[in-house]
């Protein structure tokens, strides 16, 4: 839900969005090829799946799952290489990217506990139920390696077409989740897509500037409080505005690479609506349109979303243990999963095709895989369960591993705070410390990235 | 407000400084350094204010304070650290009741604060409505335009005018929505509408002249804001359209500039500064202006445009209290007048309509239908309104109810009313809702008195039971959380972190058992503002049925076949529905009671939970939380209600036309 700042605090965000030079990022890029500097980009997709991310998924075969009472039991780390192990059936889609897989086990994030879902509180382990307490991750990171559009978030909701409940910019700043492919389609790459082409590209860079000015008339008119009720306003038709300009600029570029949706952009099928949502936002990070994407299927509160083309129909009931016809719920979970397992490999394999400096898009990409509902329908936040693919660039360092942390309380022990921490050293924006400590464990120093994953 | 008995030093001596003094510094915190004047570290003042009001501090182990110094102490605190109200609309209760009722408050130059606030969800459907002249429903926006107003998930009210701006995914939809409302105006869109002259005119026109813009912009400003454009205003909108057509695109260069208009920030801003009346500027505020007025009191009872009201704004006919007073009769007695957001309020004050969120198993013997059940409550409190004397009294206590009950129009327009449900196959020996109330048949006519001494009120409605239940069973907690909130105006602190909140999944024993753990010291000291309120409604079944047994598993029996599973079998166990009424605030409410009749009949009794009424009446109709300078309003509309026989019109026209709503402080203008 928006929720008022001041103007000084937009404006400071919108310069920290815009990244340390005065040059916007296209500019910046254009500049740096034509030095002959080649600078490649580094991306973050972070996929979030409601209903809870079962630890036992994580387990490859031949290893032992050591779970009682939803806690995980290892008192010390354990590494094993997936080089000669097969994943569990629900992630089998990702196995042709196992050599780029880091199966991250036994982190907590006691801190966001929730009912259905830890809402903002998964990705800014914070607590779930108090609003948006600070940034959320995918907002950090978005600051750390900005583009035209800083940070882009497609989904789809058990409930309206934007969800405000898994992303943040700042404390009391919810930022929403697009859950339509059109609305999608449209925010990313409307300029090349309608009909009237140019000339309704240009009404709408006119309207954007003539709105701004017309904003900021009606809120210089005004004294005191009542004026900070239009600077969100203001500075959206400014932001709109601004990226106008550079889209403009790309053009061929988002031709060529805009998806073709055709019927999947107004579906209400909800793998229908993924499908799209994963397409469009790989399509944005291959026409250069952000470096970090959101990718959320469900989540916050009770939005779940329905799948009746898999005949599953209710979530919440197969959270509870109920079978679906001749289906065990962990049939349903298992083949859930696997749809999503798809997507990601569908939208890895998308990147990998793209050629980049001497490598590929892939390379320099981290997808990073979880739920806002921890490790399951009710969850208990002892465990939450990470899938990472690709390095950043070299910058991580996954490699086919399955990497169980010693349990929550023991020496050693770990939290989704220090792997946010990680991504932020790894992009660039190192930070130790990440949300809100967790009281449970005052005992064991909290900050810090994990070592493990990071480059010797 | 005196202090009459308590000594904010001597009470923070007593009970603060032996674990928060000099030496000891529990939890790292210290007070016996705090300045005794709370304006001076209104921070740390607050916080002790919270901790003692709550009963966090002084912990259990310790002598409790009296309860009464306790409210005195938070008041002064209040008053003197010079707190900002709360913003979210169920933080209201943070100003202390005594401070607004505990004594007669001055006649003082009151107004609110001027504002810009932006449309309702509900309101930007008006908008659309004022604009195509159409019936735009809620559920289906015309020509793919979608919603782009949300409201906070926070339970009760939830429309204040402070919390919602317009970020920019939300302008991107009202770009879009703007682009298509202009295609339906000017008749390119899925529908033909000639309603607009001068905007289809300008659109028409090969090379639409200046005098043909003008029209057009100035009927969509009339339509979109309800005023004229100035001189000023067209020529910006003239220059639009010339950069515009300059790609050659005339009709598409007019379309731009009608979505401009439909964009600007009065139209989906409802704008409350004040006039610029000069004798009035002299003093600290200045009354709305007629077209704010105008669209003030639509979009406060209504939720579009209301004509008449313009037409007398325009006339110079909406610019005294009595002019309003008189509009605000005339709509609230208006039969043909949308009561929506009237209804509405008791929606949110009640909660009854989220009954369909609460998903149950389907029952084995009897029919759960939800939305029946919610409109049986509906149809309560608009007859309880109809009749509009003692509401609130009525609201909480009448014997009444409607069971089932279906009204709607025939093909003669005439009334017909009979059971929401008949027997069909579906129901296949299930009976049917009125089951839920305690009748075996439907009864009629409606609406009927309950079988006796069983259920009196909108709490115990079986919408209101289920809507304060879980999937599976009673939530005693939350509803006393309710009773607390909402009836005695009470407050209670939010779940502290890393509290996993979990009832003992034990089915041989009671819920009123299982319920025990939160006696554990750390759990009562905010589970005793609750839970004892909340447990008088045991009397229920989470369906809402009543009942005078809990029913339990017995322990399972070996079965004869030592193969098989034991036999569980139901055994029925005694009912206890008796409650205890703590620290309310009145000591004639302060008590055990044996069931929720007697809780709630008491209690509807009480001035101070309809004083609490009053305050939930004025967070709805004024989208914000009252503040200490609203005491004298408070006050005055509780004794026009009181005067009135207990009358909610009568107590919404008093807010309507009291100062606090008619008058806008003045800002003292930063030079710029």
């Amino acid at each position: 839900m928006p929720v008022q700042t001041t103007r000084r605090d937009l404006l400071k965000g919108i310069t920290l969005g815009a990244g340390a030079t005065l040059l916007s990022p296209i500019l910046d890029q254009v500049a740096a090829r034509a030095s002959g500097e080649a600078r490649t980009s580094r991306r973050v997709v972070i996929v979030t799946q409601t209903n809870g991310f079962s630890p036992r998924h994580l387990v490859p075969s031949g290893v032992e799952w050591r779970n009682p009472n939803g806690r995980s039991a290892s008192a010390r780390l354990t590494e094993v290489s997936l080089a000669d192990k097969n994943l569990h059936a629900a992630l089998e889609p990702l196995t042709l990217f196992k050599n780029r897989l880091a199966l991250v086990q036994g982190l907590s994030s006691r801190i966001a506990l929730g009912g259905h879902s830890t809402n903002q509180g998964c990705l800014g382990a914070y607590p779930a139920n108090r609003g948006p307490l600070g940034p959320t991750i995918d907002h950090l990171l978005a600051q750390a390696v900005p583009s035209v559009f800083n940070h882009v978030a497609l989904g789809m909701s058990g409930a309206g077409l934007l969800n405000y409940r898994l992303s943040a910019s700042g404390r009391g700043q919810a930022t929403p989740v697009i859950c339509t492919p059109e609305l999608g389609f449209r925010t990313l790459f409307g300029s090349v897509a309608a009909g009237q082409g140019q000339r309704d590209f240009d009404h709408r860079s006119n309207l954007l500037d003539f709105m701004a000015d017309d904003v900021r008339r009606s809120r210089n008119a005004l004294a005191g409080e009542e004026r900070q009720h239009l600077d969100n306003y203001l500075a959206a038709f400014e932001a709109l505005h601004r990226r106008q300009n550079e889209i403009a600029g790309m053009r061929d570029q988002l031709r060529r690479h805009a998806p073709n949706l055709g019927n999947r952009l107004t579906t209400t099928v909800t793998s229908t609506i993924l499908e799209a949502q994963f397409e469009t936002g790989a399509a944005a990070l291959i026409a250069g349109l952000t470096n970090v994407l959101l990718l959320s299927s469900g989540g916050g509160e009770q939005n779940f979303g329905r799948f009746p083309e898999f005949g599953i129909n209710d979530l919440h009931a197969i959270g509870h243990g109920q079978s679906v016809g001749n289906r065990t719920y962990e049939d349903c979970f298992v083949e859930l999963r696997q749809f999503h397992c798809r997507l990601i490999a569908g939208l890895a394999t998308r990147l990998q095709n793209m050629r980049e400096g001497n490598g590929t898009m892939l390379d320099n990409t981290v997808i990073v895989y979880l739920s806002d509902s921890a490790d399951g329908h009710h969850p208990s936040c002892y465990q939450w369960p990470v899938v990472l693919m690709g390095n950043l660039g070299g910058r991580l360092r996954t490699g086919g591993r399955f990497i169980d942390y010693p349990a929550y309380g023991n020496a050693g022990h770990r939290t989704l705070a220090n792997l946010y921490c990680t991504l932020l050293h790894a992009a660039g924006r190192p930070r130790d410390r990440f949300g809100v400590t967790d009281p449970g464990l005052r005992d064991l120093d909290q900050s810090g990235p994990l070592q493990e994953l990071l480059p010797a | 407000m005196a202090l009459a008995d308590v000594d904010p030093a001597a009470y923070l001596k007593a009970h603060c400084f032996k674990c928060h003094g000099e030496t000891k510094k529990s939890g790292g915190v210290r007070l016996d350094d705090l300045p005794s004047d709370p304006s001076k570290d209104a921070e740390r003042w607050l916080t002790v204010r919270d901790q003692i009001r709550d009963h966090l501090m002084p912990p259990a182990k310790e002598p409790r304070p009296v309860d009464k110094n306790t409210r005195e102490l938070v008041s002064w605190i209040t008053l003197k650290a010079g707190a900002r109200p709360a913003r979210l609309p169920n933080q209201g209760n943070l100003i202390p009741h005594e401070l607004l009722f505990g004594a007669p408050a001055k006649a003082n130059d009151d107004a609110s604060p001027s504002r810009l606030w932006r449309l309702s969800p509900n309101g930007y459907v008006g908008l659309l409505n004022d604009l195509l002249r159409g019936k735009v429903n809620k559920g289906q926006m015309p020509g793919g335009m979608i919603q782009p107003f949300n409201l906070v998930d926070e339970r009760g009210i939830r429309d204040h005018a402070g919390l919602y701006s317009i970020d920019e995914p939300t302008t991107e939809v009202l770009l879009r929505n703007a682009a298509a409302i202009v295609d339906l105006q000017v008749g390119t869109g899925t529908q033909k509408n000639n309603n607009n002259p001068e905007l289809t005119a300008a659109y028409r026109a090969e090379s639409p002249t200046r005098k043909q813009l003008d029209a057009a912009v100035q009927a969509q400003y009339r339509m979109a804001i309800g005023r004229k454009a100035s001189p000023e205003e067209l020529g910006r909108y003239w220059g639009l359209y010339e950069k515009c057509a300059e790609g050659g695109d005339k009709a598409g260069a007019v379309k731009t500039v009608l979505q401009a208009v439909l964009l600007k920030s009065d139209a989906i801003f409802r704008s409350e500064m004040g006039g610029n009346s000069a004798d009035e500027a002299k003093n600290s505020r200045r009354m709305l202006a007629p077209l704010e007025l105008a669209r003030a009191l639509s979009l406060t009872l209504g939720e579009r445009r209301e004509p008449t009201l313009w037409q007398a704004a325009e006339a110079g006919k909406l610019s005294s209290r009595d002019e309003v007073s008189a509009h605000v009769k005339r709509l609230l007695y208006d039969p043909a007048f949308s009561k929506a957001r009237v209804m509405n309020f008791f929606h949110e004050y009640f909660e009854y309509h989220r009954a369909d969120e609460v998903f149950k198993d389907r029952p084995k013997d009897f029919t759960h239908e939800p939305r029946t059940l919610i409109s049986d409550t509906d149809q309560l409190v608009a007859h309880i309104l109809a009749t509009d004397k003692d509401v609130f009294r009525q609201l909480l206590t009448t014997e009444l109810s409607f069971v089932s009950h279906l009204v709607k129009l025939n093909k003669q327009k005439q009334l017909e009313t009979g059971p929401a449900h008949v027997p069909n196959n579906n129901n296949k020996g299930r009976k049917l809702v009125e089951h839920v109330y305690g009748f075996e048949k439907w009864p009629t006519p409606q609406p009927v008195t309950l079988p006796k001494e069983t259920r009196i009120g909108i709490l115990m409605q079986p919408s209101w039971l289920i809507a304060w239940g879980t999937n599976f069973d009673n939530d005693p907690v939350r509803r006393g959380r309710w009773v607390r909130e909402r009836l005695l105006g009470g407050t209670v602190p939010d779940l502290p972190i890393g509290v996993a909140a979990q009832i003992p999944d034990d089915p041989q024993r009671t819920l009123r058992d299982r319920l025990k753990v939160t006696r554990e010291p750390q759990c009562w000291k905010c589970h005793q503002r609750m839970d004892d309120l909340g447990l008088p409604f045991e009397q229920f079944d989470h369906f809402g049925r009543f009942r005078t047994t809990e029913e339990v598993q017995d322990v399972p029996k070996p079965a004869k076949n030592p193969k098989s599973k034991p036999v569980i079998t139901l055994k029925a166990s005694p009912l206890e529905t008796t409650g205890l009424v703590t620290d309310s605030g009145d000591p004639k409410l302060d008590g055990a009671v044996k069931e929720p009749r007697e809780m709630i009949r008491k209690i509807a009794n009480s001035d101070r939970a309809r004083q609490v009424f009053v305050r939930h009446v004025f967070r709805y109709f004024m989208g914000r939380n009252e503040t200490l300078s609203d005491a004298r309003t408070l006050q005055e509309a509780d004794r026009v209600y009181v005067q009135s026989g207990g009358s909610f019109r009568a107590l919404v026209h008093s807010l309507l036309t009291s100062d606090v709503f008619l008058y806008r402080r003045l800002n003292v203008v930063a030079a710029n």
